[in-house]
């Protein structure tokens, strides 16, 4: 074990570097290289924080609901793996809730600018605030529940969100659209424009190797105070074995 | 775009703008330093 | 048929305990009428019978929604005094039958609650439905379940939390969205007429496969939720 953390520290500091330097990248691309749009201007360039802030936002809260379903088979069986599982669902949780209230700001803070509304409800933008609003209640229920509880009752929230957010999509979707038609994945006038490629593609995969970064290390966090609760515990119960009959 | 136009205040898309890159960054900011102060008042107890 | 006969034995200690005081059903009531009123004060339904009959469908949920959130909180309430709740989980009843029991109490309730004010909201708001009314009796019970489904298990969920009152319309808004369109829509379609039998039966059906899917889900998961500790 004291083998391993120095290496660790390494590679936590290296991905750490390269994800500025990738992000600084992006933000060059997308603000001084890549042309202003030509129907919006340069409001437009909000579109490189925006897009790849929701789409990692519909990733994180996967990766909690993996680790919940993961903490829950584990949580009889073996309990010290059910700990590491759901410290990261903690986290995933927490990204979650990052991501989602970025890409909902933003969108509206661009909507206003360059379409003249701060918000609309079409299957996108409610999706993203019920993602929000279920993650946040997620992230409450664990604070406000007593421990021991909390956790099992919190994964039980996830699996609700992770059937609850696509039914929400479809339902909305099928009942009306006034978002920008998906650029991604979207009809045949889908697409990004090769002048936006390069902004693009370094924007997402710079904030998703950011977004592992902070899952990381807030990952790492909790199993921290999880170790140091345990270990709190295991003295307070040497020190009662000690007390003089 | 420039740095100098980037900042410039003048229209509301360009507030707009910075103000959205700016909502990123402080948040991002503020939930990474979150972790990062709680890292070190937490006690490591590994070794 | 065992199975049954614990949901029964449930049901009826719940429908037996909310007669005897009646608490959650004057409180809904009160609370529904409220919401009528004020909504009737708000804008003028008699003069504009158009635009009554286009947002009464929406007014009609939110009060429900509102009305039963009040009383969700309490259904569990009872469960927590004199140590109840530990005594049902060492019950050999499975857990999934007292959470059945419950709904099904907290749906009669929300019924009856229901029957009270739809003559209300005719007579208050002069609405006369220009779609076929008959649907309107698959619409509302189909609507109702989805929300005290849900309603009932995240009122379980939250039960021992210290934030409770807010845990519940929290977590109950975000889930129960894709019902609250569909009942919306649906009921606003019968009353205008705007929508035709085809898509008013979509919507119906999607309110219809929503229960089915939550429903489910609850049952399987209120046992993990029973004995969370």
């Amino acid at each position: 074990m004291e083998q391993r953390n120095p290496t660790l520290r390494s590679v936590a500091w290296l991905w750490f570097g390269i994800a500025i330097a990738v992000l600084v990248v992006g933000f060059r691309q997308a603000i001084f290289l890549t042309p202003a749009d030509a129907a919006q201007g340069d409001v437009g360039r909000i579109f490189y924080y925006h897009v790849p802030s929701a789409m990692w936002s519909l990733v994180f809260p996967y990766v909690n609901f993996i680790a919940s379903l993961f903490y829950l088979y584990w949580r009889k069986r073996d309990p010290l793996k059910a700990l590491t599982a759901d410290a990261m669902a903690i986290a995933a949780a927490e990204v979650s809730v990052v991501y989602s209230s970025i890409c909902l700001i933003t969108g509206s803070i661009w909507g206003r600018a360059a379409w003249g509304i701060w918000w609309t409800w079409d299957e996108r933008l409610t999706s993203e605030l019920l993602l929000f609003l279920l993650y946040v209640s997620y992230l409450m229920l664990r604070r406000f529940s007593s421990t021991g509880q909390a956790q099992t009752l919190a994964a039980v929230i996830s699996i609700f969100a992770a059937i609850d957010v696509p039914i929400v999509w479809m339902s909305i979707r099928w009942w009306r659209t006034q978002h920008p038609a998906p650029v991604f994945f979207g009809g045949p006038d889908a697409g990004l424009d090769k002048s936006m490629m390069p902004a693009f593609v370094w924007n997402i995969i710079g904030w998703g190797i950011w977004g592992i970064f902070i899952l990381i290390f807030r990952f790492a966090l909790e199993r921290r105070r999880q170790l140091a609760e345990q270990e709190a515990a295991l003295q307070a119960i040497e020190a009662s074995l000690e007390i003089p009959q | 775009m420039t740095w100098h136009s980037f900042f410039n205040l003048s229209t509301m898309q360009n507030r707009h703008l910075l103000a959205s890159y700016a909502t990123v960054l402080i948040i991002q900011g503020a939930y990474v330093g979150w972790i990062a102060w709680n890292w070190f008042r937490t006690k490591n107890t590994h070794h | 048929m065992n199975y049954l006969r614990h949901v029964l034995d449930h049901l009826r200690k719940d429908l037996r305990l909310e007669w005897r005081s009646r608490d959650s059903i004057n409180g809904m009531l009160f609370f529904a009428l409220l919401v009528v009123v004020v909504f009737g004060l708000a804008f003028d339904p008699t003069s504009y019978p158009t635009t009554t009959r286009q947002i009464s469908g929406g007014i009609l949920w939110v009060a429900l929604l509102f009305a039963s959130i009040t009383a969700l909180n309490q259904s569990w309430a009872r469960e927590l005094r004199n140590q109840v709740l530990e005594a049902q989980r060492m019950a050999p009843s499975p857990a999934s039958a007292l959470f059945l029991g419950k709904a099904i109490a907290n749906m009669l309730f929300v019924l009856i609650v229901e029957a009270v004010l739809a003559p209300i909201f005719i007579v208050f708001f002069n609405l006369h439905a220009l779609g076929n009314v008959w649907l309107l009796a698959l619409i509302l019970p189909l609507g109702t379940w989805a929300l005290v489904v849900n309603g009932t298990f995240f009122a379980a969920l939250g039960l021992r939390a210290r934030n409770r009152e807010l845990l519940l319309p929290l977590l109950l808004l975000p889930i129960s969205l894709p019902a609250l369109l569909a009942m919306v829509q649906a009921t606003t379609g019968v009353l205008t007429a705007d929508l035709d039998s085809i898509q008013i039966a979509t919507w119906i059906k999607q309110l219809a496969g929503y229960d089915i899917i939550f429903t489910t889900i609850c049952i399987l998961l209120f046992e993990t939720v029973l004995n969370a500790e």
